[in-house]
Order: C-alpha cells, then sequence, then structure tokens
C-alpha cells in the first residue's frame, strides 16, 4: 500500500510537473494520521444526518423486539412521519423526533443505482414495510407460541428465544442486516463516492477555489464524502480513530469488525479506513484522480467484506442446522442474519465498472430458495453450499476462508 | 492430512534427528501420529462416566421429587429442610452431566432448561401469580431449573423464606412443576443413551468433525470455556463487561457458589483423566489420547502441563468465599486471579490440545445479538 501510494504520489507530481497545465491551486497530498481535516483552525468534517439515521435504525431494531409496539409505530419509526405524510414523533429520544431525517428515504436511493430505477427503490421500501408490518402481524400474536414448521412462534438458540416466522426466518433480523445493504452500503458506494455526486454542479471548481458551503466550513465536494464516511464511523466513540474502537453499533461498523476478526481477512477495516481518509486528503489537495482511486478501493473492499459475512452467515446456519430432533433455533438465527446479507448483496458495486455484483434477479432468486415452502425448516446443506459458492466466486475470497 | 508410509518414516527420521541435534521440540501438528484406540475411549466415557453419572443424577432427582411431595403435602420445618438439602444435592449431581450436551440432551436444548442463570424473578413471580404457564416456551428456560427453585427457596433477604409465604398453593404447586420437568427431562436424555444413542455414539468412532469424539471433545471445550470458566467466574467478575456483575453469581441466594464450582471442576478432571464415575477404575481419557500422541510423535505432552495448570486454578478458588456474590462485593480480585488461572487452561486446552489432536474447534463466539 505504502509503495503504491508513493508511486502513485510521484507520477502525479511527475505529471504536475510536466504538463503543468493546471493552474489553481493543487498541492501535495497531506494525508493525516487521523480523520482531521480542518480549515482556518476549524475542523470541516461533518455527518450529522448519517449519525441521525443510524440512531434511529437502531431504535426501529429494538423496537421490533418489543411486543408492546404497533405496526404503525414501527412503520412511523421507518419513515418518521405518519402514513399520510404527516410527522410523526414515533422515537424515543427527541432529537431523532425533531429530525427531518429518515431511514425510508434514503433505502434504495443512490443516484447511481436507482435516479434512474424508481419502480425498484420503491419495491424495495416496500420490502421493509412488510417485514416490519409482518413482524407484528404474523410474530407477536405467537410470541407465546413454539414454532414449528409453517407457523410462526419462539424458539430456543441456546439460552436465547428467538421469535420467527412460519418458515423460520426473524424479521428484525433481515431488516437490520437488509438495511446495512439498502440503506449504509447503497448510500456509501454508489451515492457519496460517486463521482456523479461528488462532482455535481460547480462542486469541482468550488472545491478547487476552496469555496465553503454557505454557513459551514467544508466545501460540498468534502461534505459528500464525509457523508460516505459517517454511514460507516458516524456512530463511532471517536469517529477521527474508529479503527481503534472497531465494531460499534449495530451496522456495517460491526460486521466488518467481524470479517476484520477473520485472520484470512485481517487488515480490511484499517485498509477501509485508510482509503477513506487518502481520499479525503485527496479531495483537499484538489487531486481527483487520487480521490477516485481510494473511493474504488473503497467500493471494492466494502463490497468484499459484505459478501464475506454472508457466505459466513449461510456456512455457519448450515453447520447449525440438526442431524436429528427439532433443535433448529441456531441455525434459524444465522440464516436469518443471512437472508438480510443476501438481500444486501444487491447494493454491492463492481468498483470496475458501473455495474452491481448482484442483479434483482439473482438476489430474487437467492431469496426464494432461502424462504420457499417452509423456508428454513427444510433447508438443505446442498442449497446453502452452492448459494455460498455463487456468492464467493464473484470475489477473490473461497467459502472455506468466509465461512470459519 | 494422511501421510504416505515414506513421509511418514521420512519424518520420524527428521524429526528425530531434529530432536537428537538441537534437543528442540518441533511439534507441527500436521506431522503427528495418531493410533490412539478412540473407540475403546468412547466405550468407557458411556459406559463409564457419562451414563453413570446420568443415572446418578437421576437418583438425585427422584429424592428431589419425593422432598417435594412430602413439603407439598406438609410444610413442616423439616420437610423444607429437606426440600433445600435436596435440592444441593441434585444440583451437585447436575454439575457431573452438564458438559454432554450431545445427543437428546442437545436435540432437546436440556442444559438450558436445567441451570439458567440469573433466575428472572419478575417471570417467575408472573408466572406463579397467573397460575398459566408453559415450561416447554423458550422464554421460560430462565424461570425454570435449579436457579428458579435456589430463588424460590432461598430468595428473600437473609436467605430465610418465611414458611407461610412458601405455603400458597401456588407457588407449591410452581416448585412441583419445576421438579417434575427436570426429572422428567432427564428421563427422556438417559432412556434415550441406555436405549439408542450409547450405540450410536460409540459407532461414530471416526475422525471426522461430525464423529463423537470430535464433538464430545468440542462440548467438553464449549462447557469449560463458556459455562465453567465465563458462568461460574468470569461473568459475576466482570471479565467481559468491564464491570462487577455479582448477582450473576452462581447459587447468589444460597450462597452455595463454591461448592458448585467444585462439583463441576472435580468432573471436569474425572472426566479428562478417564476417572470412571464409580472411581473404581480409570480408562482411555483425553489425557492418555494426549500423552499417547506425545510419545509416538516425541513431542511434548500438553496434558502434564494442563494438569498442572488445574492445580493453580484449584489453589487460587480455594482461596474464595463460599457465596460467588459476596466474594466479587468484598474482594474481587481473587475472583479475577481464579479466572486468570483457569484462562491459562483454556488456552492449552484449545489451541494446543486441540492441535495436538488434529481436531477443529467447531464453534465460534456469538455476535451478542
Amino acid at each position: 500500500m505504502k509503495n503504491i501510494f508513493g508511486l502513485c504520489f510521484c507520477l502525479s507530481v511527475l505529471a504536475l510537473v510536466g504538463c503543468g497545465k493546471d493552474d489553481e491551486t493543487n498541492t501535495e497530498i497531506n494525508n493525516p494520521t487521523t480523520y482531521n481535516f480542518t480549515r482556518d483552525g476549524q475542523s470541516t468534517v461533518s455527518f450529522p444526518g448519517q449519525t441521525t439515521r443510524i440512531a434511529m435504525g437502531t431504535e426501529l431494531i429494538n423496537a421490533m423486539a418489543n411486543f408492546n409496539q404497533s405496526a404503525i409505530g414501527l412503520l412511523e419509526m421507518y419513515a418518521n412521519e405518519t402514513a399520510t405524510g404527516e410527522d410523526a414523533n414515533p422515537y424515543a429520544n427527541d432529537e431523532l423526533n425533531a429530525s427531518s431525517k429518515s431511514i425510508k428515504s434514503k433505502t434504495a436511493a443512490s443516484t447511481d443505482f436507482f435516479s434512474a430505477n424508481t419502480s425498484e427503490s420503491a419495491t424495495i421500501k416496500a420490502d421493509f414495510e412488510t417485514w416490519i408490518t409482518a413482524q407484528v402481524t404474523e410474530v407477536f400474536p405467537n410470541k407465546n407460541e413454539l414454532a414449528t414448521p409453517g407457523f410462526a412462534g419462539q424458539i430456543a438458540d441456546g439460552s436465547s428465544v428467538r421469535y420467527v416466522n412460519a418458515a423460520g426466518l426473524e424479521y428484525n433480523q433481515v431488516v437490520n442486516k437488509g438495511l446495512i445493504g439498502a440503506l449504509i452500503v447503497d448510500q456509501i458506494l454508489n451515492n457519496y463516492l460517486s463521482p456523479t455526486v461528488l462532482d455535481a454542479g460547480e462542486n469541482k471548481t468550488n472545491n478547487d477555489a476552496g469555496i465553503v458551503d454557505e454557513g459551514s466550513v467544508y466545501t460540498t465536494m468534502e461534505h459528500k464524502w464525509d457523508e460516505a464516511y459517517g454511514y460507516l464511523f458516524g456512530a463511532s466513540t471517536d469517529a477521527t480513530n474508529p479503527i481503534a474502537t472497531l465494531g460499534e453499533g449495530n451496522f456495517l461498523n460491526k460486521y466488518l469488525s467481524r470479517v476484520n476478526d477473520d485472520v484470512d481477512f485481517a487488515g480490511i477495516a484499517t485498509d477501509i479506513w485508510e482509503a477513506f481518509k487518502l481520499g479525503r486528503a485527496a479531495i483537499v489537495a484538489g487531486d481527483y484522480d487520487e480521490r477516485n482511486d481510494q473511493a474504488s478501493i473503497i467500493k471494492e473492499l466494502i463490497s468484499k467484506a459484505m459478501a464475506i459475512r454472508t457466505v459466513y452467515y449461510l456456512q455457519q446456519g448450515k453447520n447449525a442446522l440438526p442431524t436429528s430432533g427439532d433443535n433448529y433455533g441456531s441455525a434459524f438465527h444465522d440464516l436469518s442474519e443471512g437472508a438480510g446479507f443476501v438481500y444486501s448483496l444487491r447494493f454491492l458495486r463492481n468498483p470496475n465498472n458501473a455495474d452491481a455484483y448482484f442483479s434483482r434477479s439473482e438476489v430474487d432468486a437467492m431469496m426464494e430458495q432461502l424462504t420457499t415452502g417452509n423456508g428454513f425448516w427444510e433447508i438443505t446443506p446442498a442449497t446453502l453450499d452452492a448459494m455460498s459458492e455463487e456468492i464467493a466466486n464473484k470475489f477473490d475470497f473461497t467459502v472455506a476462508q468466509a465461512g470459519s | 492430512m494422511k501421510l504416505t508410509k515414506l513421509n511418514f518414516f521420512l519424518g520420524v527420521l527428521l524429526v528425530g534427528l531434529f530432536v537428537t541435534s538441537c534437543n528442540d521440540k518441533d511439534d507441527d501438528p500436521t506431522t503427528s501420529v495418531d493410533n490412539f484406540n478412540r473407540s475403546e475411549m468412547l466405550s468407557f466415557w458411556a459406559d463409564d462416566i457419562i451414563i453413570p453419572a446420568y443415572e446418578s443424577f437421576d437418583g438425585t432427582l427422584d429424592n428431589f421429587v419425593e422432598a417435594k411431595d412430602a413439603f407439598a403435602n406438609d410444610q413442616s420445618i423439616d420437610h423444607l429442610e429437606n426440600l433445600k438439602a435436596t435440592w444441593l444435592i441434585s444440583y451437585k449431581s447436575w454439575q457431573n452431566v452438564a458438559m454432554f450436551d450431545i445427543g437428546k440432551a442437545e436435540e432437546i436444548n436440556f442444559l438450558y432448561s436445567m441451570n439458567i442463570f440469573p433466575a428472572d424473578v419478575d417471570l417467575i413471580e408472573e408466572n406463579i401469580s397467573n397460575g398459566d404457564y408453559n415450561l416447554t416456551l423458550p422464554s421460560n428456560m430462565d424461570a425454570q431449573g435449579f436457579p428458579a427453585i435456589e430463588y424460590l427457596l432461598f430468595g428473600m433477604d437473609d436467605s430465610i423464606v418465611p414458611l407461610d409465604l412458601l405455603s400458597e398453593p401456588n407457588r407449591i404447586a410452581y416448585i412441583s412443576d419445576l421438579v417434575d420437568r427436570m426429572k422428567s427431562l432427564n428421563s427422556e436424555v438417559l432412556n434415550d443413551w441406555k436405549t439408542n444413542f450409547r450405540n450410536t455414539f460409540v459407532e461414530n468412532n471416526g475422525s471426522s468433525a461430525t464423529a463423537s469424539t470430535d464433538k464430545m471433545i468440542n462440548d467438553f471445550l464449549f462447557h469449560f470455556e463458556k459455562h465453567f470458566r465465563a458462568g461460574k467466574i468470569g461473568i459475576p467478575a466482570g471479565v467481559f463487561s468491564g464491570s462487577e456483575l455479582s448477582s450473576l453469581a452462581e447459587a447468589p441466594y444460597s450462597g452455595k457458589s463454591k461448592e458448585l464450582f467444585f462439583a463441576s471442576f472435580d468432573a471436569i478432571q474425572n472426566f479428562f483423566t478417564g476417572l470412571s464415575f464409580d472411581k473404581s477404575t480409570t480408562g482411555l481419557s483425553l489425557q492418555q489420547y494426549l500423552s499417547n500422541i506425545a510419545q509416538t510423535n516425541e513431542s511434548q505432552d500438553i496434558s502434564i502441563a494442563i494438569l498442572q495448570q488445574w492445580e493453580s486454578a484449584t489453589t487460587s478458588a480455594q482461596h474464595l468465599m463460599d457465596n460467588f456474590k459476596d466474594q466479587v462485593e468484598q474482594d474481587n480480585s481473587k475472583m479475577l486471579n481464579t479466572y486468570d488461572e483457569i484462562q491459562k487452561s483454556v488456552v492449552l486446552l484449545k489451541v494446543d490440545m486441540m492441535q495436538a489432536l488434529n481436531i477443529q474447534v467447531d464453534y465460534v463466539d456469538a455476535d451478542g445479538d
């Protein structure tokens, strides 16, 4: 990494010296040791909207396990408004109630993937609302029943109690892990790190000239980059150095940490963080080629981490399937997390072209395989292995590496 | 992983030369040779340790059932004292079978119906006042078993539950249902071992991840790490939370934590060294397995280090108070010291032993969500 950076840096200096046509204030990239960027002594890093949405998501996920919640209340947490579009105050945290932001408006809402694909975006938002509603209409009424094939209820996972639908699926898990893809990853990879967003309007000119947003100390381009960063690290205790406390919150940061703990992928979190930092420093220096290179690294590594975690849960679920009896709880929990991650595959981004790694129909087919009939009650190890292979084949890791 | 004869010969030759020439210990697990008789070990485990342990536990449950019936008929002090005594005997006996989470026990989530602590006091009281509860529901796991009964018998201020409170019909009925359920679950597990699973277990004598030896050793390891090290010591001492959680000690109302800890530790050590349940004989064991591998491969015998480390852990734990709740509150450093001594042996078991036996650890730490 260091060598590549050195080489790139030399080349970019040579390019500058050689052509000398860039008459603006391109300067050397000053890559700080932590994610700290300032202008006139003030920090230019800001992502309160992302921190807010992570907090809204956390409340929603927790509320889905609270039997006193109504479907209307949960849906309002998702949309931060009533079904008729009026202001709602669904959260325990009043700061969230006061916010005009919502999770729903940013679900499957990236510029690159969904600005001209609003029908799929609407389908995806409807999927989340279906799962949220079904938690209340299907699972809550059976909270004091034992789950059996075709019937929702509770099931033991070791000393934990899980509440599943008729197919063995935990809706709160599929919503949680599905939002990691549809909200977090989609916004990072396909929206804020997209040149279309970063370079929109006068962003480049303004950034080159150091023209800041009205009332702010950051340029628009700096802010867009930081908003991507905030979706990953916005709930960190110290977001300037999030690697020190990697894994905080219940969204991407947590599962990146899990992948990073696997010796086969150790260091991936730091690589992603370093790319965020260097890319941001490149924006300050006006070096957009370097910025795009770092964005590509982030797209590649976050996509890979998500795919690894997907395979991990499918494999853990397979391993936990009982060989006799019906002690399915541990397997169902892993497979529920796995289903959420499978749903999230749609939002992964191949850095080498404009495409997603997985099409709508590929993801739909996998979700169908997981939930068809009595779902997890009758899923086979062969199906889970084949699905794992299908996912791993798109990346440079093996099922065995991801599975343990 | 299988070596050809020639490679094996060369390997032994090279290892031999290596040992002779530099007197070093290169115990690369991939070259270790395993000619241990797994079948004989499995038979010994089933016939001389596991089934007798379940039978003995079953006997204590019979006495427990009798004692609660006697108390249900006549709420005398004597009957109450006898009920408490049979609870403790049975709870200690439970420690002998807790590690065998395999077969029917695994299928029916046995251990999570018997010893989830802390008991959910609010849920227990709710069940009692409703009088309408389904103990087979997973959400009632922490409202039953030994910890729930402990709360009911010992769980008031100063460990004295007023006799007239305990004599309420709902309360008596609840205790009775809990004890009956424990007896019936254990009968199911014991009966399956005797009529069905014993042979399956012994015949599954290979060395794959699903073979009996691999599974049983993983269960043993899991029990040692999660239920013994963490459950009895680490969690109340705050090792995983950063703050002391004294109320999460085992048996906090009766103050029998230490007794239960040592009952469990004895069972663990006897299983490891291959002492039969009735203590009359020894058979093939993990200790012998490790010694055998060390001999065959002229490598270090890990079992010696494990047993030494357990002596240190025993010495440390002997300094603990009877009630670990009190120990945490009054001087947690002693708990932490015991934890550290146990943890050193976890490393020996989970890394060195598993490598020497060439068995994969089949569980991962839970996400916590």
